[in-house]
C-alpha cells in the first residue's frame, strides 16, 4: 500500500508490485457489488467483512483486481450511484475500518481494488444538495445547475428514456429547475464551480490515501453543460479530467482511472491519453460480440474494431460481456438494435431503456460452448477483461425484479441456506435468490462447481491462467486475419518477440478455415491450453477445423 | 453429367467458406459484363432490404465468359475485408463465381447452381437472368417471399410484355403446357424463378443431366417437373421485361429447346398429364400480366411465304407426321392468298398434338419432327400478328385464352393419338 506521497507501506506479504505502473494492462478485473457477494452480519445484505472472507475465492479464480460498485452512504434509489456521503461506507456494508481491512487483505492476496467515484451527480439527499436547494442565496447554491426555465440545453439527449421526460426537474423548495442527466433524484454537480472541482478531488484523495488502486469514474462525458451543444464530451470536461489526472500522477503514481463513457470509439479516443484516462470501456464492442455470435458472422466485430482508433501505449480498453447495467444498445444502428432485441430480448420485460437487462448465461441460452467462446474472445481481444460477479459460474437473472435488479441477485455459493450468501431469514435478503431449476442456487453455485474439473468455474480458472501466462493479451498489438470463411474470427496478437494466433468459430456448426499465415512460415503452432503441437506453417494456407463455437489460442514458436 | 466436373476445388473452397445459407440466388452468365453489374446490384439491394437477417449467397455459374463478367459478380460481395462502410448490412454477403465446362448452356448453369444449393441447404433459391435490365430490388422479395413466407415450392414469374413478345410461348408452350399439366403458368420457360430447397433437391436428383434437356430447355422442364411432381406452385408479377438486343434467335434451336423439351416430357410424365382434371389457376401475387402495345414493325409477308413454301417443300415429311385430314386442311390453308390467310386455332392445335404424338412414336427422326414444325409455327405466328394487329390488351388476352381452351378441348384427341387409335 502506498501513502499519499507514494511511499510503499504494504506489508511484506503483499503480492502487489508497486513498480509496475502498467498493471492495469495485465489485470483481470472482477466486478462485484458488496451487497451481493457475502453477508457476514446476517442482516440479509452483503458487507465488507463477507467480501473479505471471499478474497481467497477470487484469488483462486485468478483475478487480480476487483471493481467495487458504490458502497457509500446512499438512499439506494439507484443502487448506490446516488451518493449521499463520499467519505464513508454505507452502514449496512460495514465501517470504514472494515473497508480498510478488506483493502489490506486484498493487497496481501495480490488483488488491487478499484472503487467507484460518481463525479457527475449526487443523491438529492446529499447535504450539499440539501443546502443548495434550501435557498437561492445559500453558499452551495452554485454547486448544482439551476435554472428558471426547463428550456436550456435543449440539444441534450435523455439517457433514462423509460423513466425521465426531461433533464430538468422542478424543485418546489427553491422554486427553480435543477439539471440531471440521469434520474431526477440525482442532481448534476456544477463543475463550472471551482469549489466543486476541488471538493471532488479531495474526495478522491481521501480514498487514494487509504490505498485504493484506482477509480472507475462514472458518467464522465456529462460533467459540464454548454448551450448549443449536446453537453457531452465538451473540451472543458476534458480539461477537468486532465487536472485530476495531473494531480493523481503527481501525488499517487501508479494509480489508475477508468472512464465510464458510453460513446463511439472516436469520441472516446480523446479521453484515452497519457494526461487523461488510463482506461476506458469499449462499449460498442460488447453488443457486437453478441451480434456476431447470433449472426454467426464476424463482420460486426471486425467492423467496430476497424473503427476503433489506436490508443497510446500507456492506455487500455476495458472489455466486458456483462455488467450491472443493461446490455446497452445505444452504440448500435437502429437495424442492429432491432435485431438484438428480437434475438436476445423477445420478451419485452427483458428490455430496459435502450438495452437488455439480462445476465451472460441466459443471454447465451445457457450454452456452455457459447459462454466459453465469448469469454475466450473477451480474454484475447485487446484490452483488460472484466468479469461480472456470478458470470464465472453461469448465474441467471430475474427480469421480474424491476430496473436492473434482476442481474444483481445474491452470489450463489452453495446449495444450502440462502445459497451460502447469508445466514439471515430468506425473507430479509435484500433481493430474492435465484430459485428456478435451471439457474437457482441449488443448481448453479460455487461449491458444486469447485468439485469438478469440467465445471464452468474450473474452465474459467483455466482460461484466466492461460491469459495471465503471457503479457501479449494485455499489451500486444492486434492484426485481424480475414479468412474467406466469415464465420471464423481470427487475429494475431503480438508483443515483443511473442506472437499468438486466436481463432474463434462463431458458428453453431463445425467449420474449416484456411488462414494466410505465410508471413509466419516455419513456425509451429502450440495450442495454449493443452500445449499440444500443431503442424508447421508452410507455403500453403493453413487449414484448421473447429467444432461448433470452438476457439483456439496458439503460441507461434520457431524451433 | 458427372458431379466432379461441376464442383471444382476452387468452387468447393468457396462453398465451404459460404457455409449454410438461408437464401441462394443463382445468376447464370456468359459474356454479360454490360448488364450483370446492375443485376447483381439489384439482387444485393433486394437482399439487404427484404432479407437483411438471412444468410445469403449469390452464386454465378459462368459458361466461359471472355469479358469481366465473373469479376463483376464477385464485386457484389459485402465483407469486412472490403470495408464497404457505406453499405448498412448486418451480415457478410458472399458473391461467388465458378465456371462450368462445355461452353454456355443454361442447363449446365442451373445444374451448377443446384449443386451449390445441395451443399449449402438454403431454404429458398432464386435464379435471375444476367440481362434482366429491368430488375428492381423488389423482384427478390416477390420471387423469394412466397417460398420463404408461404412455403411454395416453385414461383414462376409474370411480366408486362409487348403483345408480340414471347410468341412461341403464347401460341404453343403456354396453351399446351396448361392443357396437359393442368396449371395456368404464364411463363413456363422462365429466366427468373424461385424454388424451395425441397423442389431444388428433387430436380437436382433427376436423371436428366446427361441428356439434351440437361443442357437446353432445362428451365421449361423445371417448370414441368414442379407441375408433374405435385409441388406447390405460385406466380408472381415482376413488372416490365424488356428484350435485350442479342443476335436474333434462330427459330429451330429455340424450338428444340422449348417444343422439343415439352414433347420429350410427355413420355416421361405420362401419368401426370393424362390425369383427368381441368386446368386450374395458381396463386398469383400482384396483378395479372398485361401486354403493352407500342408500335412494332413485323414482316408478316415473310412469315406467310415461309409457311406456304414450307408446307409445299415438306409435304412428304408432314405426311409421315400428320393425319391425312390435318394435312389436307393444312394444304388448303396454305393455298389461301395472304389477305385471307389464317391458320385456325383448331387446325393448329391438332397439328401440334399430331406432331407430339409422332415425336412420341419417333415416326422419323425426332429432330426432323421439330424442324418440320417450324414453318407451321410461322403460319400460326402470321395469324396471331394479323388477328391482334389492332387488338387491345383484353382482346389479345382473350385470343390467347381461346387458343388455350382449344388445346384443352383437343386433349382427348392427343390421348387417342398417343394410344395409336389414330
Amino acid at each position: 500500500m502506498t501513502t499519499g506521497a507514494g511511499v510503499l507501506t504494504s506489508p511484506s506479504s503483499s503480492l502487489i508490485s508497486v513498480q509496475d505502473a502498467l498493471w492495469y494492462k495485465d489485470a483481470i478485473i472482477y466486478q462485484v457489488h458488496v451487497k451481493a457477494f457475502c453477508d457476514s452480519s446476517g442482516d440479509g445484505m452483503g458487507d465488507f467483512r463477507g467480501l473479505g472472507q471471499k478474497l481467497g475465492y477470487l484469488q483462486e479464480l485468478g483475478v487480480n483486481a476487483v471493481w467495487l460498485m458504490p458502497f457509500f452512504p446512499s438512499p439506494l434509489r439507484d443502487d448506490g450511484y446516488d451518493i449521499a456521503d463520499y467519505r464513508s461506507v454505507h452502514p449496512t456494508y460495514g465501517t470504514l475500518d472494515d473497508f480498510k481491512s478488506f483493502l489490506q487483505t486484498a493487497h496481501e492476496r495480490g488483488i488491487r481494488v478499484i472503487i467507484e467515484m460518481v463525479l457527475n451527480h449526487t443523491s438529492d439527499q446529499h447535504p450539499w444538495f440539501q443546502e443548495s436547494r434550501s435557498s437561492r442565496t445559500n453558499p452551495k447554491r452554485d454547486w448544482y445547475v439551476w435554472s428558471d426555465t426547463d428550456t436550456r440545453y435543449r440539444g441534450t439527449r435523455i439517457i433514462f428514456l423509460d423513466t425521465e421526460l426531461s433533464n430538468w426537474s422542478w424543485d418546489p423548495v427553491s422554486k427553480q429547475y435543477y439539471w440531471h442527466r440521469f434520474f431526477s433524484h440525482q442532481p448534476d454537480l456544477n463543475y463550472d464551480n471551482p469549489d466543486v472541482r476541488e471538493m471532488m478531488w479531495e474526495n478522491m484523495r481521501f480514498w487514494l490515501e487509504m490505498g485504493v488502486d484506482g477509480f472507475r469514474l462514472d458518467a464522465v462525458p456529462y460533467l459540464l453543460e454548454r448551450e448549443g451543444t449536446n453537453c457531452e464530451n465538451l473540451p472543458e470536461t476534458h480539461a477537468i479530467i486532465k487536472d485530476y489526472r495531473a494531480r493523481l500522477d503527481r501525488e499517487f503514481p501508479g494509480r489508475m482511472i477508468l472512464a465510464e463513457a458510453n460513446q463511439w470509439p472516436a469520441d472516446l479516443r480523446p479521453y484515452l491519453s497519457p494526461d487523461e484516462f488510463h482506461m476506458a470501456f469499449h462499449f460498442p464492442l460488447m453488443p457486437r460480440m453478441f451480434m456476431g455470435l447470433k449472426l454467426e458472422d464476424r463482420k460486426p466485430i471486425t467492423e467496430i474494431m476497424q473503427q476503433t482508433p489506436s490508443i497510446p501505449d500507456a492506455c487500455q480498453w476495458c472489455l466486458f460481456l456483462r455488467n450491472h447495467d443493461e446490455l446497452t444498445l445505444e452504440m448500435v444502428t437502429d437495424m442492429e438494435r432491432d435485431y438484438m432485441y428480437d434475438e436476445y430480448a423477445r420478451d419485452r420485460g427483458m428490455r430496459l431503456n435502450l438495452g437488455i437487462r439480462r445476465r451472460l448465461a441466459p443471454l447465451l441460452d445457457n450454452d456452455r460452448r457459447k459462454i466459453e467462446l465469448m469469454n475466450g474472445m473477451l480474454m484475447s481481444l485487446p484490452g483488460t477483461p472484466i468479469i461480472y460477479y456470478g458470470d464465472e459460474i453461469g448465474m441467471g437473472d430475474n427480469v421480474n425484479l424491476g430496473d436492473r435488479n434482476g442481474v444483481r441477485t445474491p452470489m450463489q455459493w452453495d446449495g444450502g441456506w440462502n445459497g451460502g450468501f447469508s445466514p439471515a431469514d430468506p425473507e430479509s435478503l435484500y433481493s430474492p435468490l435465484m430459485l428456478n431449476p435451471v439457474y437457482g442456487y441449488q443448481s448453479v453455485n460455487v461449491k458444486s462447481q469447485e468439485r469438478f474439473d469440467h465445471s464452468l468455474l474450473s474452465w474459467m480458472k483455466g482460461i484466466i491462467k492461460v491469459r495471465k501466462s503471457t503479457p501479449v493479451f494485455g499489451r500486444g498489438s492486434i492484426e485481424f486475419l480475414y479468412p474467406a470463411n466469415h464465420r471464423v474470427l481470427a487475429y494475431m496478437r503480438q508483443y515483443g518477440k511473442e506472437t499468438i494466433l486466436a481463432v474463434n468459430n462463431l458458428s453453431s456448426s463445425a467449420q474449416a478455415v484456411e488462414l494466410d499465415l505465410k508471413r509466419h512460415k516455419g513456425n509451429i503452432l502450440i495450442e495454449m491450453s493443452g500445449r499440444n503441437i500443431f503442424p508447421r506453417i508452410g507455403d500453403l494456407p493453413y487449414l484448421l477445423t473447429l467444432g461448433p463455437y470452438q476457439f483456439f489460442w496458439f503460441r507461434l514458436r520457431k524451433i | 453429367m458427372p458431379e466432379e466436373t461441376i464442383l471444382t476445388d476452387d468452387f468447393l473452397r468457396e462453398l465451404m467458406n459460404v457455409g449454410e445459407v438461408d437464401i441462394l440466388i443463382g445468376v447464370p452468365t456468359f459474356n454479360d459484363a454490360k448488364t450483370v453489374p446492375q443485376v447483381v446490384q439489384a439482387i444485393r439491394g433486394g437482399l439487404l432490404k427484404y432479407f437483411p437477417r438471412q444468410r445469403a449467397v449469390i452464386i454465378n455459374a459462368d459458361g466461359g465468359s471472355k469479358d469481366s463478367t465473373q469479376d463483376l459478380v464477385r464485386a457484389a460481395s459485402i465483407s469486412d475485408a472490403a470495408q464497404a462502410t457505406h453499405i448498412q448490412a448486418l451480415r457478410t454477403l458472399h458473391s461467388i463465381s465458378t465456371r462450368y465446362e462445355g461452353g454456355p448452356a443454361h442447363g449446365r448453369a442451373l445444374y451448377t447452381i443446384l449443386a451449390g444449393a445441395d451443399l449449402l441447404h438454403p431454404a429458398a433459391c432464386a435464379i435471375i437472368a444476367p440481362d434482366s435490365v429491368n430488375i428492381q430490388p423488389e423482384w427478390i422479395d416477390r420471387l423469394l417471399g412466397p417460398v420463404v413466407r408461404d412455403s411454395f415450392d416453385f414461383v414462376s414469374p409474370m411480366y408486362r410484355r409487348h403483345k408480340y413478345d414471347g410468341l412461341l410461348v403464347r401460341n404453343l408452350i403456354y396453351p399446351m403446357n396448361r392443357a396437359l399439366y393442368g396449371k395456368k403458368i404464364r411463363e413456363p420457360y422462365p429466366t427468373e424463378f424461385a424454388f424451395s430447397t425441397r423442389f431444388g433437391s428433387y430436380f437436382f436428383g433427376q436423371d436428366i443431366w446427361s441428356e439434351d434437356v440437361g443442357s437446353k430447355g432445362t428451365e421449361l422442364f423445371f417448370t414441368i417437373s414442379a407441375l408433374s411432381g405435385g409441388f406447390r406452385v405460385a406466380q408472381t408479377f415482376l413488372g416490365d421485361k424488356d428484350r435485350i438486343d442479342h443476335a436474333p434467335a434462330d427459330l429451330i434451336p429455340a424450338m428444340r429447346e422449348t417444343v422439343g423439351t415439352l414433347f420429350w416430357s410427355l413420355d416421361r410424365n405420362f401419368p401426370a398429364w393424362t390425369a383427368d382434371k381441368p386446368p386450374e389457376a395458381v396463386p398469383t401475387l400482384g396483378p395479372q400480366p398485361q401486354v403493352s402495345q407500342d408500335t412494332l414493325r413485323v414482316n408478316r409477308k415473310r412469315l406467310y411465304d415461309m409457311f406456304v413454301h414450307g408446307v409445299a417443300e415438306l409435304e412428304p415429311v408432314l405426311g409421315s407426321i400428320l393425319t391425312p385430314a390435318t394435312l389436307e386442311q393444312l394444304k388448303a390453308t396454305a393455298a389461301l392468298p395472304e389477305p385471307r390467310f389464317r391458320y385456325p386455332d383448331d387446325v393448329w392445335t391438332r397439328s401440334v398434338y399430331e406432331f407430339a404424338a409422332s415425336y412420341h412414336k419417333a415416326v422419323i427422326s425426332r429432330d426432323h419432327i421439330i424442324q418440320a414444325l417450324a414453318p407451321l409455327y410461322r403460319g400460326k405466328t402470321y395469324t396471331f400478328l394479323a388477328e391482334n394487329r389492332d387488338a387491345g390488351a383484353e382482346e389479345v388476352e382473350q385470343n390467347v385464352e381461346n387458343l388455350c381452351l382449344e388445346f384443352e378441348r383437343e386433349k382427348p384427341y392427343l390421348l387417342e393419338l398417343w394410344d395409336g387409335k389414330k
